[in-house]
């Protein structure tokens, strides 16, 4: 039974709020470009894919638990610094919070394409990501409270939407086109995996949000159920999306919205995919503040700054200006993850992060313990 | 430093001017003192100063002084000035006198003494009568108030069939009885204090003993406590000085004017501001769901009120958004409608020469001029407004093409969904957000509608009421209180109080398993 303080106290969020933050954050990109994203051949490996880099992930979420764990109420970034040095900690803390602004100018180029591609080609892409990170900024600027809350009551809304719309399409759907099951065998779905895992690493957001929770001891749990969640969603949506398109999946850019545009209630209200397409940029916006916030903390917490306010918007800023310069186009920024482009640098930063942090907690053992215990 | 001592001089000058009169004593001479009330009035035409020889032998003299029309006059003559005039006085010292006048002669419920002008001061201003006898130098205060005032009405605002027709009035002391007849409990708590330099208003601190919890309890004296203005004239005035969200266009205190409600509030443990002078009394903590109750809802079947919260709350939301949304289907998405029906709207709109946004943003001016000319204006030519507006007006526009008829649907049903809205200062914050709505829609289509409720959202999350979550139990969730948010479940499943509002410890409100028809089938049961 949860205190009432849990609910009501400044800068602190609850466990299931952990949980609607990764599970909104991470359905984003699924419900929008996978399993295109991935570069998928066979489309009916796509629910494969999304099993096997969701079983991927699990480890990964106890690895950034097991080092959150032993500092509980500190965030990575300031944990770093105790672990590395204030150099090596500061240096590599840089590292993760321009990893976490990449992250956030991704999130902002998605949703400017996806209204420039399919719905407005005429307004410049730079509206739409400008307005939608100045948004997400303010959130990220009210603190991790409001973000939280704002991630709970988005996390419905969407958890609905997903479902009318894996479902209102069923007459559409041809469950022959799911077989036959990996017609290549394993072997050619791994850089398919791979992109899909390499994606799922986003989640090490998580590590600077642990001390905010009320009880960090739950950051475990729901981080799991939330990759759990996601991992279903994402397996749901890459078998329906087979079921429906067939052979065509990998040509689409936009699957999801391809699929709400099948969607006709009593021959009234057709093509509704703006409806998924405004959940989706809510959803866009929760995680860009998520990250925002996550970025502007830790960039307050290397300068050794008590307010990380001040940080928001120019952090806002850049990540628009890194979403706008770092890709030409659409399908540049949809393979971005994927190991032959930038996914392996990323696999660098952050297991590489993971890995010096683990190796410098197990060698330094109980002398940091005792940080670890501060509030 | 210098804008220190500058500071500290000028404070200095301001208590001086503020409370000249705080540590002045009163005079044992009648006249002197009769002379420093006038001055202080300034010689107003309502001072009555009445000079009386009391006693049967009439021999020594007293002043009784009463502002005319704040006093009950008959009550005057019956419990003071004839006793005074018409008994035998015994004789001796003037403190002698005074003491057996206070305690043995007068017939007035309420008499306390003084020594300070600045007590008597107030308690004239108050509506009390002030006697002072020849070679003493205090004064008697009697509380004689009485003036016209309205009697107790149904609520404008908030009428309902079922509930009750008891509304709050002008004077606090009616509305502290409207409050006690309905908690009789001696741990209802009544708080009085006196704001404002110059009106003096009256305002009381209501809330439950034990069912309140003291750290808001005492944020709320510590507030009322530190507003240092000259007046306070009604609930909206205070309001913005104890506010949690002053820039926010939604309310985080819940005006109302019904007792049962304030009653209500009071029994969750929330706390209840009255006011002097105002039928508007301020509830807190409020939350975004308590904006969308009305008294009907607890009064009536709870199927009834469960099905028609959420269709407040979507009138709520068409009021807001359901132009814009026009506004951006027509614009930029028109791929959403069926054939048919866009083919109409685009015949309709075949000779307006306006854009769909300017369109939507002149109705919705008009919109608005009229509501605001039909409140302002008497009644009857209240009537002829609309008729002008609706027929007249609105007609005329649509068969000069400046309008499409389709858009005159669209207002009048925002119109319409605006009145739906209980609260009256809750429905003042989606009419001023329609219009940046229209903008957004009017430049970025849905997306901008969405990214539009998207920082809404945020904004509302953000806010707090007396340290509650506006957005309670929404976000954060609490499943408890869902009972009664946008439902409303039955009275005898909400065995809590809400549970982030009042002591924490007995949130309990009654027995568990009430449900009608359980007990006779236990005790049918135990027969067996």
């Amino acid at each position: 039974m949860r205190t009432d303080e849990e609910f009501t106290s400044n800068d602190l969020i609850q466990g299931h709020q952990l949980m609607a933050l990764i599970f909104v954050s991470r359905l984003v990109p699924i419900t929008v470009t996978f399993p295109s994203i991935t570069g998928i051949s066979v489309p009916q490996d796509g629910w494969i894919v999304m099993f096997i880099s969701t079983l991927g992930a699990i480890p990964v979420v106890l690895w950034i638990n097991w080092l959150a764990q032993a500092f509980p109420r500190r965030t990575i970034v300031e944990y770093s610094e105790i672990l590395l040095g204030k150099i090596a900690g500061k240096a590599l803390s840089l590292v993760f919070v321009f990893y976490l602004l990449l992250i956030a100018g991704i999130t902002a180029r998605q949703v400017g394409e996806a209204y420039t591609a399919a719905i407005m080609p005429e307004t410049p892409i730079l509206v739409f990501m400008g307005v939608i990170a100045f948004v997400a900024g303010n959130a990220a600027y009210n603190g991790v409270e409001v973000v939280g809350r704002v991630a709970e009551t988005v996390f419905w809304i969407v958890l609905v939407v997903t479902v009318v719309v894996l479902t209102l399409p069923m007459n559409a759907m041809r469950f022959e086109n799911l077989r036959p099951v990996l017609p290549g065998g394993l072997g050619i779905i791994v850089k398919e995996t791979a992109t899909s895992w390499i994606i799922f690493l986003e989640i090490i957001v998580s590590a600077m949000i642990v001390p905010f929770l009320t009880r960090p001891s739950d950051a475990r749990r729901f981080s799991l159920l939330a990759v759990g969640g996601v991992g279903l969603v994402g397996m749901s949506f890459a078998a329906v999306l087979v079921a429906v398109f067939g052979v065509l999946t990998p040509t689409l850019t936009l699957p999801a919205f391809s699929l709400g545009r099948l969607i006709s209630i009593g021959d009234f209200l057709e093509r509704i995919e703006v409806i998924p397409m405004g959940i989706w940029t809510v959803s866009a916006g929760v995680k860009m503040s998520f990250f925002l916030w996550a970025g502007a903390v830790g960039l307050a917490q290397i300068c050794g700054l008590r307010r990380y306010q001040p940080f928001v918007y120019p952090l806002c800023v850049l990540s628009v200006s890194l979403g706008v310069l770092l890709f030409d186009d659409v399908m540049e920024m949809e393979r971005f993850s994927a190991p032959e482009r930038s996914g392996i640098c990323i696999m660098v930063i952050v297991l590489g992060f993971m890995t010096v942090l683990t190796l410098a907690r197990l060698l330094r053992g109980n002398r940091t313990s005792g940080d670890g215990g501060e509030g | 430093m210098w804008s220190r001592l500058r500071k500290l001089w000028r404070n200095r000058q301001e208590e001086k001017t503020a409370s000249p009169k705080r540590e002045e004593t009163l005079s044992s001479q009648l006249e002197a003192n009769a002379d420093r009330i006038k001055t202080e009035f300034g010689d107003s035409a309502d001072i009555q100063i009445r000079r009386l020889r009391i006693g049967r032998d009439g021999q020594r003299h007293a002043l009784l002084i009463s502002i005319d029309g704040l006093i009950d006059k008959k009550y005057l003559t019956e419990a003071v000035l004839l006793p005074l005039v018409q008994t035998d006085i015994p004789t001796g010292s003037g403190v002698e006198v005074f003491q057996y006048l206070k305690e043995q002669m007068l017939a007035v419920a309420e008499v306390t003494e003084t020594d300070r002008m600045a007590r008597v001061l107030m308690a004239l201003g108050g509506g009390d009568s002030v006697l002072f006898v020849q070679d003493v130098a205090k004064a008697l205060i009697f509380d004689t108030k009485g003036w016209e005032q309205r009697g107790i009405e149904e609520p404008i605002t908030e009428s309902t069939i079922r509930g009750s027709k008891e509304g709050f009035v002008e004077n606090i002391r009616t509305n502290t009885a409207l409050l006690r007849r309905r908690i009789r409990s001696p741990r209802l708590r009544v708080e009085e204090y006196t704001i404002g330099r110059v009106s003096q208003t009256r305002i009381a601190l209501v809330y439950v003993d034990g069912l309140a919890e003291e750290r808001m309890v005492d944020e709320v004296r510590r507030r009322l406590e530190g507003i240092d203005v000259d007046a306070i004239q009604g609930s909206g005035h205070l309001e913005e000085y104890i506010t949690d969200a002053p820039y926010s266009p939604f309310p985080v205190w819940m005006p109302t004017e019904r007792p049962d409600r304030a009653a209500g509030a009071l029994l969750e443990g929330r706390i209840v501001i009255l006011i002097d002078g105002t039928p508007f009394q301020l509830v807190a903590p409020a939350t975004f769901t308590m904006f969308l109750d009305t008294g009907e809802d607890y009064c009536s079947d709870y199927l009834i009120a469960s099905l028609l919260r959420p269709l407040r709350f979507a009138a709520f939301v068409a009021s807001l958004i359901l132009p814009s949304v026009y506004v951006a289907i027509v614009t930029f998405h028109q791929e959403m409608l069926p054939t048919s029906l866009i083919l109409s709207i685009a015949s309709q709109r075949e000779g307006v020469p306006l854009p769909t946004v300017f369109e939507a943003l002149m109705m919705e001016t008009i919109f608005e001029v009229m509501r605001e000319a039909g409140v302002r204006l008497p009644r009857i030519v209240g009537t002829a407004i609309s008729i002008i507006g609706a027929l007249v007006l609105g007609e005329a526009a649509i068969r000069a093409e400046l309008v499409s008829p389709i858009m005159a649907v669209v207002v009048a049903a925002t119109g319409i969904a605006s009145f739906s809205v209980p609260i009256y200062s809750f429905g003042i914050a989606p009419r001023m957000l329609r219009f940046v709505f229209l903008l957004l829609a009017g430049s970025l289509g849905l997306f901008g509608v969405i990214v539009g409720l998207f920082a809404l959202h945020i904004h509302l999350v953000s806010l707090r009421s007396l340290g509650v979550p506006y957005f309670e139990p929404l976000a954060p969730l609490v499943v408890s209180d869902l009972k009664d948010s946008l439902i409303r479940a039955p009275w005898w499943s909400m065995d809590t109080r809400p549970r982030l509002v009042g002591e924490k410890s007995g949130s309990r409100r009654q027995r568990r398993h009430l449900r009608p028809g359980r007990f006779p089938t236990e005790r049918r049961e135990k027969e067996r």
